[in-house]
């Protein structure tokens, strides 16, 4: 038990020391983009996990946190580092009005709404050309910090990301708000009959959810320095989270983060391996394929199966907050 | 904008409201039986269209014809695909099946990338600049033949699904899977039927859609926002909603190209989604109450 609650606090230690040791781009960029993804996906399992409504639009929130942190940046200087928790903010009251719109009922309108948010905030980044560049895209300002030290700051705040949405996530799990997020996915009309106001929960719940995705939009803009309509709506990012909260377990505080950590540096290998005029494609594929698979064949997830598994064999504490307050979390 | 303008705009835009009906029937067909939205539908509609791309581009065949081809291979492929996959998700929490689907879709983006490049593609055929004037409305011979076929099509699919067994036990799945078996429809071998039909129509769509506009792997984004557009317009499940829905945003679309500019059409129709999800969730026809959308 002790070691389990001290290990996310070694783990913390650790990513917070280890840029002091390795002084290697590609490691501090990886864990940067390792971090930002889990923390998006962590977000994602709110909604997508703990009251079961799949999103397939956080890349819409993604996008419209890099423009408006881009365009403020741009237009009024402000850094992106005193913006992201306000673009995020943002991302969370846009998020609450689509969620008015599509969450008053129950299922198929949520998907196609999310679905085609992108597409909207997408076509007026493409379109509105006076005030985002159109396709040329928007370029920001370079950070006035010498080549070596630059990645410190996104490392940083992205790590900070993360920690917040593991807070935020434990919070909701423990709350009643998150007891009625679960009573939501494993029956709504029950739910809804033992007094749960599910619109709000619902709405409440997605508006945490994207708030992640579009302060993660805000800090990888000036990241690349850089925000275009193509680059800021890939869909991958969306799918990325959607198997990383997956892998892991859906309905669970660690599996995003845990699924983060597998799926980026197997992605990065893969594009090492695959020759670069493919490699995107190939990179799609593959995770189209996984996604399928793990839906197929192992839909709880790691966490969850392995909880199962271990509990079967007779071994598991039963006092495991974790494990036992949820005991089918993909169902 | 003059008369004249206005007449061919409407022309034009039912001619390809034709087409668009004729995708999203196989759309709102899916699901109404299984009560999930194939994300992959669109990037389906693409797969065929750059299947008949390449039949065309290497042994000759006429697009249109080429239809007889797509047609029954993917059929073939998705009744495999539901007897394989998707049978195994039935009776499981839908967003399994609504992520599957969204993993066909990637899935497919890819192949397409990998097989015919990312470029932009059409199908040009010689007589695809052709076109006829009457009454001072300028008709592109493209237009009016896919339009023409759609509708044939659409005329095929309504018989199918009024006349016939095969469509009164989809007709009857449709409303409920559970008093249907009651009755003595094998729904799990229905819903497979109607599943291989709806990506039928998708595929008959793709050589129609592929000789009208330009198309490349990430189209289908664009398109399954058009047709979902047109299915929630509709009425989710429901044919006649597809087929009403899909001719007034054709026309829609049509008269914003040339009031407006081809950029901003797209935005008839997701403003058409947005607006009637928050005024009518059920659209025009549908019959399906809140409990499903």
């Amino acid at each position: 038990m002790r070691i389990r609650r001290l290990a996310p606090v070694l783990a913390l230690a650790l990513f917070a020391l280890l840029p002091i040791f390795v002084r290697e781009g590609f490691y501090l960029d990886l864990l940067l983009f390792t971090f930002m993804y889990a923390a998006m996906s962590v977000g994602w399992d709110i909604m997508g996990g703990y009251a079961g409504y799949v999103s397939l639009g956080h890349v819409g929130f993604f996008g419209l946190g890099s423009y408006v942190a881009g365009l403020l940046v741009v237009h009024y200087g402000i850094p992106v580092f005193l913006s992201a928790p306000f673009v995020g903010l943002l991302a969370a009251v846009v998020g609450a009005g689509l969620g008015w719109i599509s969450l008053r009922a129950r299922g198929t309108s949520f998907v196609i709404v999310t679905l085609t948010f992108t597409y909207v905030v997408q076509l007026l980044a493409l379109n509105l050309r006076g005030i985002t560049g159109g396709s040329s895209g928007l370029y920001l300002p370079l950070l006035d910090l010498p080549g070596d030290l630059v990645i410190l700051p996104f490392y940083y705040s992205m790590l900070a990301l993360l920690v917040v949405a593991i807070l935020v996530s434990i919070a909701i799990r423990r709350s009643k708000f998150g007891l009625g997020l679960i009573a939501i996915r494993e029956e709504e009309g029950k739910a809804d009959g033992s007094g749960v106001n599910t619109s709000l929960y619902k709405i409440l719940a997605f508006a945490i959810s994207v708030s992640f995705a579009g302060a993660a939009g805000a800090l990888h803009a000036q990241y690349l320095n850089y925000v275009d309509p193509d680059l800021a709506f890939e869909l991958i990012i969306t799918l990325n989270l959607i198997i990383m909260s997956l892998v892991g377990s859906r309905g669970t505080v660690w599996g995003p983060v845990l699924g983060a950590f597998i799926l980026m540096p197997l992605s990065q290998y893969l594009i090492y391996l695959t020759p670069s005029q493919i490699a995107g494609q190939v990179h799609l594929i593959a995770l189209g394929v996984i996604l399928v698979l793990v839906v197929m064949f192992m839909p709880d997830g790691i966490i969850t199966t392995y909880g199962t598994w271990r509990r079967r064999r007779g071994t598991a504490r039963p006092t495991d907050a974790e494990s036992a307050q949820l005991p089918e979390a993909a169902a | 904008m003059s008369g004249e303008l206005l007449a061919q705009s409407i022309v034009l835009g039912f001619l390809t409201g034709g087409v668009y009906a004729l995708t999203a029937s196989g759309l709102t067909l899916i699901f109404g039986v299984m009560r999930v939205v194939n994300v992959a539908h669109a990037a389906m509609i693409v797969m065929s269209a750059y299947l008949s791309w390449w039949l065309y581009r290497t042994l000759g065949l006429d697009p249109l014809l080429s239809i007889f081809v797509v047609v029954p291979v993917f059929f073939v492929l998705g009744a495999l695909v539901h007897r394989v996959i998707l049978r195994r998700l039935a009776g499981r929490d839908l967003t399994l099946t609504v992520l599957v689907t969204f993993g066909f879709a990637i899935i497919l983006e890819g192949l397409q990338g990998t097989l015919f490049s990312s470029n932009f593609q059409a199908i040009n055929t010689p007589y695809s600049l052709n076109a006829f004037e009457v009454l001072g409305i300028f008709v592109p011979l493209v237009r009016l033949l896919s339009g023409a076929v759609a509708l044939v099509l659409l005329g095929g699919l309504y018989l199918v699904l009024g006349r016939t067994d095969l469509g009164r036990a989809i007709r009857a799945t449709t409303q409920d899977p559970r008093s249907a078996a009651l009755v003595g429809v094998n729904v799990e071998r229905v819903t497979m039927l109607a599943f291989a039909l709806g990506v039928s129509m998708a595929a008959a769509g793709g050589p129609l859609l592929g000789m009208l506009f330009a198309f490349y792997p990430s189209t289908h984004w664009l398109w399954i926002g058009k047709l979902l557009a047109i299915v929630v317009l509709g009425g989710l499940g429901s044919l006649r909603g597809a087929f009403v829905a899909a001719v007034v945003l054709g026309l829609a679309e049509q008269v914003m190209n040339v009031a407006a500019s081809p950029d901003w059409a797209p935005l008839v129709f997701y403003g058409f989604l947005f607006g009637v999800l928050i005024v009518r969730p059920r659209g025009l026809f549908g019959t399906l109450g809140r409990e499903s959308l």
